[in-house]
């Protein structure tokens, strides 16, 4: 008995065809629901048999009232999860997400409306979220210290002998901007993700204090026998 | 409270002792100068229990000595993860409500508490929660000493929000990171930074509140960061440690993602870090090996790393480390049941 997705049953469903997707659903199981109706012999969509096993004929379906720690439960729970129903129902065994909301959208919404307007309102404060700017990682057998090792080498395709004077300072003025920016209560406006065009970031050649720091010796013999691996 | 000279590795250093009832986590040194001889410490318990307390010391130069001002002493609701004086207090300390006795609390939540002469009273509770039940544990906090009607908290709900504590509500709250906020740091008037369990050091700049900034990751993905310090004296410089970790490692912010240095001469993984107040070179840490070092950072490292220039052994794991500008030449170091202050 095919029937055409056009001719499928609405509407509540008979005790008789609760009885066929039971019937079906023990001897064949649970999955496979695009073939349920044809098995069990309902006129009925696919979607609508998986909906009505798992809202209402599964064996261990709670039936009856909530209980008033269902109904505590279920309060806090949204409270802190919003109208994240399935989410809530794992908190309650035996309850489907479709009982959960639609008992709360006709007893619970009420009691706590009542509660909320009593109580002052807080201020209403956003919650932004900033989104994070990251620096495309220097080349891994980049060093600190020019002056003493290999000079850097940036990711674009510069190799390890002579960085371009011109594109280590191009990249100098883009991390100055940066920071200098930042401490010097300068107005950013429209700044351009430093790093996002795929210029990394090589060492500054400033002459302050403690600005040419290497790294430990170990360190840097690995990163510089690497090089030599790669040349 | 008694007086001791310890022995340590590298040179004896005068260290003065409290000795509290119980386990000590929290601690703060004034900035106030009420009196150059006379500063008062702030001492939070750390008893996993609702009640905690937190005692106010007085530390006395001359006598070397610190004593516990019991009329002083408060009741709080869990541990307090942070004390903190008013960085910039006023210089008329007569009147009741000078801001130099202003002392701020995180744990539940934010708190200000007034000292006065006789007593302490507690000004106000910052809660941002919108219903009264739950409010997220605040990790730490960092009062702006460029503006200081600004605090700035860290969560474990990820954000971080910052107050404007003399109208009382929230000028900002961000999330900040994926995950728990641990530390937060002012760089200036409405600059911070923050590090946290996803393992990043991201700056925000309350000017554009669109954007923040990575400007370092641990090598081991989501290794959480634990503690951050902004050298006040070179904001070009911070420090941050990594959870479970012997190193302290040194950022630059202008050259992100890659430490300027790392400090790994501790034996065991390191729980706190203060740079040096006065000097913008100079970095202290604390760890599990009841080491505190002291570092120099040098312009050049030589070839097996850096060296502490000095070194106090503690009788067991240092959980906290002040250094405080109003005595910069004390240390104060918590560890156990005690606190120690240690001459540098």
């Amino acid at each position: 008995m095919v029937s055409t997705p056009v001719g499928v049953r609405k509407g509540a469903w008979t005790e008789d065809e609760d009885n066929l997707l039971r019937k079906c659903i023990d001897k064949y199981g649970e999955g496979k629901w695009h073939q349920v109706p044809l098995r069990a012999g309902l006129n009925r969509c696919r979607k609508s048999c998986r909906l009505r096993w798992l809202n209402y004929l599964r064996p261990n379906i709670k039936r009856g009232d909530f209980t008033p720690d269902e109904d505590d439960l279920i309060i806090r729970l949204h409270k802190l999860l919003g109208n994240r129903w399935s989410l809530i129902s794992g908190r309650l065994p035996g309850r489907t997400a479709n009982d959960v909301k639609n008992h709360w959208n006709t007893h619970l919404q009420k009691k706590v409306l009542a509660r909320e307007g009593g109580r002052s309102k807080s201020q209403k404060t956003t919650i932004l979220k900033p989104r994070p700017r990251t620096f495309k990682r220097i080349a891994p057998f980049s060093c600190r210290d020019k002056t003493t090792y290999e000079p850097n080498i940036s990711i674009t395709d510069q190799n390890s002998d002579n960085p371009s004077a011109s594109s280590s300072k191009q990249v100098d003025d883009e991390c100055t901007q940066w920071w200098s920016n930042l401490l010097d209560s300068v107005e950013i406006d429209g700044e351009t993700e430093p790093g996002s065009n795929g210029i990394s970031l090589e060492l500054q050649e400033e002459d302050n204090d403690w600005n040419d720091f290497s790294l430990d010796m170990d360190i840097l013999k690995l990163l510089s026998s690497e090089n030599s691996m790669i040349n | 409270m008694e007086n001791s000279t310890q022995e340590s590795n590298l040179r004896s250093e005068i260290c003065v002792t409290y000795d509290s009832p119980y386990p000590i986590y929290a601690m703060a040194v004034t900035n106030a100068a009420a009196s150059p001889h006379l500063r008062r410490i702030a001492v939070g318990s750390f008893i996993e229990e609702f009640n905690n307390r937190v005692d106010i010391l007085s530390f006395d130069h001359d006598a070397l000595s610190l004593k516990p001002t019991p009329s002083l002493s408060f009741d709080h609701p869990y541990p307090p993860t942070k004390l903190m004086f008013h960085p910039t207090p006023s210089a008329s300390t007569s009147t009741a409500t000078s801001a130099g006795n202003l002392l701020a609390s995180s744990g539940d939540c934010l708190r200000l508490w007034e000292l006065r002469d006789t007593s302490i009273e507690p000004i106000s509770v910052f809660n941002n929660s919108k219903t009264s039940e739950f409010c997220a544990p605040l990790t730490s906090f960092d009062w702006n000493e460029v503006e200081p009607r600004r605090i700035g908290t860290s969560s474990i709900d990820t954000t971080c929000t910052i107050w404007d504590i003399e109208k009382g509500v929230v000028e900002t709250q961000l999330i900040a990171h994926d995950k728990e906020v641990y530390d937060i740091a002012w760089g200036e008037a409405g600059v911070f930074a923050s590090v946290s369990a996803d393992g990043s050091v991201r700056i925000f700049d309350l000017r554009d509140k669109e954007h923040s900034t990575i400007i370092y990751e641990s090598p081991q993905p989501d290794t959480p960061l634990l503690r951050l310090a902004w050298n006040k004296q070179d904001l070009r410089y911070m420090a941050t440690i990594l959870m479970d970790s012997n190193k302290i490692v040194i950022l630059d912010i202008r050259s992100p993602t890659m430490p300027v240095a790392e400090l790994e001469r501790h034996q065991a993984s390191v729980n706190a870090i203060a740079w040096a107040p006065q000097s913008c070179r100079h970095i202290c840490s604390a760890g599990d090996d009841g080491q505190a070092l002291l570092w120099e950072l040098p312009t050049v490292a030589g070839p097996n790393g850096i060296d502490p220039i000095s070194m106090y052994t503690a009788g067991a794991e240092i959980n906290q480390l002040q250094w405080s500008a109003a005595q910069s030449d004390w240390i104060s170091i918590a560890f156990a049941n005690k606190l120690q202050l240690l001459k540098v």
